[in-house]
């Protein structure tokens, strides 16, 4: 469904992605971890070109993009097929919670307004947000936050689902909610990649995992032979030190 | 002649002190606009000389200006052959315009910048095109930044009106200067003073308008926590 070949971006001297080989098939829930800095949010924004690689190919089912010949077309195809949830939430500051879900399917999908309202209610209903559709950004803790976000990018149907951090900025306490939340999206079938840093939650809701080291997939396969038989010497020590806060 | 009588006549250059202001806010506004445009996405050579002209609009005085453009714009009018269309009033509107423009750029680009990357990020990752963007989210979110300072630039224009008087525009300056010479100087400090209330009022007129819009914008919305919380708790507790 979703191939990147042969990733390479680098910032200044420092080389991010090094050559990053990526497929995904339609229905897999990959959680993406790695030590910081090893380009894991790169990679995820890549995908719906947020950051340019410098070359490289990506296969969305039939579009094809060279990153070296990027085409406007390819790319909004492709964002309009993902979408994403942000480490930082940005979340729409000048809109409410439902216009924050109902802009995207009015202005970028065309719908009517009965009919985006109808589906965002529904999204917020599912995150549990209904109560508050008619607050503002400012008015929320961060988990509501990233509940909102969460309904925006289910609201415009997606095939496949990026999280990037989505629990890295909040409070211990809110961590939960969100989880619970994303553990509800991935159990109903969507396509999903994740950049996580939560182990334990990856390793619960993930088919398959991919370790990230110094800009390559070091490190890809089911969440057993990753966890509990980590073949790679840098995986079993990222591992250690990770699960030793856990 | 006493205080009364010289007050219909100030007021009488009103409407061209108003006409004046308002073409330099609308003319202004506009530049400023093309100028953020132009700056921001950094064009080669025309982001150059757009840095060029925010520069001479904020660091000559205003009076130079008003003078440069008083001798100026009769050459370029020649080139164009359209001279009649030339008068010190036509000169301050352009002067002032330049001025405005280039002094509220400066105010516009902060206010663009200052919205956070991430809401460009997840305008764009929705498959928003840059004109979506701009209209639905990041400009709301500029204009709010933009406010305060648009307000403080509205205020300085109002005020660097009266330097049009110096190029011979018959403003409520220049009007107040020709009475108070026809009474041999001898209601200067009432004069002034006049003027002064007509300044203030023009200025807190401005506020008003511009606070309006502060307080209007949806990014004002009151947090719901901690403050109100503590004082509510703080009155029920007495």
């Amino acid at each position: 469904m979703l191939e990147l070949k042969d990733l390479k971006l680098s910032y200044g001297s420092t080389q991010v992605l090094n050559g990053v080989n990526l497929s995904v098939k339609r229905g897999d829930v990959v959680s993406i971890i790695g030590p910081s800095g090893t380009g894991k949010t790169t990679l995820l924004k890549c995908i719906n070109y947020l950051v340019k690689p410098a070359s490289g190919t990506i296969a969305f089912d039939q579009i094809r993009m060279d990153y070296q010949r990027a085409d406007k077309a390819a790319i909004q195809a492709i964002r309009l097929r993902t979408a994403m949830v942000f480490q930082q939430f940005n979340v729409f500051k000048n809109m409410t919670v439902l216009q924050n879900v109902m802009d995207p399917l009015v202005v970028v999908q065309r719908k009517s307004t009965d009919e985006a309202r109808e589906i965002a209610l529904r999204e917020l209903e599912r995150v549990g947000l209904s109560a508050k559709r008619d607050s503002y950004p400012s008015q929320l803790s961060g988990g509501q936050l990233q509940r909102t976000g969460i309904a925006r990018a289910l609201a415009v149907r997606p095939d496949v689902m990026l999280f990037d951090e989505p629990t890295s900025s909040l409070d211990p306490e809110l961590v939960g909610e969100v989880l619970k939340v994303i553990k509800d999206v991935t159990s109903s079938g969507i396509t999903s990649l994740l950049v996580t840093h939560e182990m334990q939650f990856a390793k619960n809701i993930s088919n398959r995992i991919v370790f990230m080291d110094r800009g390559v997939v070091a490190a890809d396969g089911s969440p057993a032979e990753i966890f509990d038989a980590p073949s790679n010497p840098r995986l079993a020590q990222f591992l250690q030190s990770e699960l030793a806060f856990q | 002649m006493d205080v009364s009588a010289m007050i219909p006549e100030l007021f009488s250059a009103l409407p061209l002190t108003l006409a004046i202001t308002f073409t330099a806010m609308f003319v202004g506004f506009c530049l400023a606009l093309v100028a953020t445009t132009l700056r921001v996405r950094r064009i080669p050579v025309v982001s150059h000389l757009t840095d060029l002209y925010v520069s001479y609009a904020r660091s000559v005085p205003v009076v130079l200006q008003l003078f440069v453009a008083f001798y100026g714009l009769p050459l370029l009018v020649a080139l164009l052959g359209a001279e009649d269309f030339f008068s010190p009033t036509i000169a301050a509107m352009v002067g002032l315009s330049f001025y405005h423009g280039g002094y509220l750029s400066e105010v516009m680009r902060p206010a663009y910048l200052a919205v956070d990357r991430g809401q460009h990020d997840a305008a764009d990752s929705l498959g928003y095109t840059f004109r979506q963007k701009i209209a639905r989210i990041v400009g709301p979110q500029a204009v709010h930044f933009a406010l305060p300072g648009y307000g403080n630039s509205i205020i300085y224009l109002i005020h660097n009106v009266a330097l049009v008087m110096y190029i011979g525009a018959a403003d409520v300056m220049a009007t107040a200067h020709l009475i108070m010479e026809r009474d041999y100087n001898q209601y200067q400090f009432e004069t002034y003073l006049v003027l002064a209330v007509i300044y203030a009022l023009m200025c807190l007129i401005a506020w008003f308008i511009v606070h309006f819009f502060e307080l209007r914008s949806p990014m004002q919305a009151p947090e719901a926590t901690t403050t109100a919380q503590i004082k509510n708790a703080a009155i029920a507790s007495v």
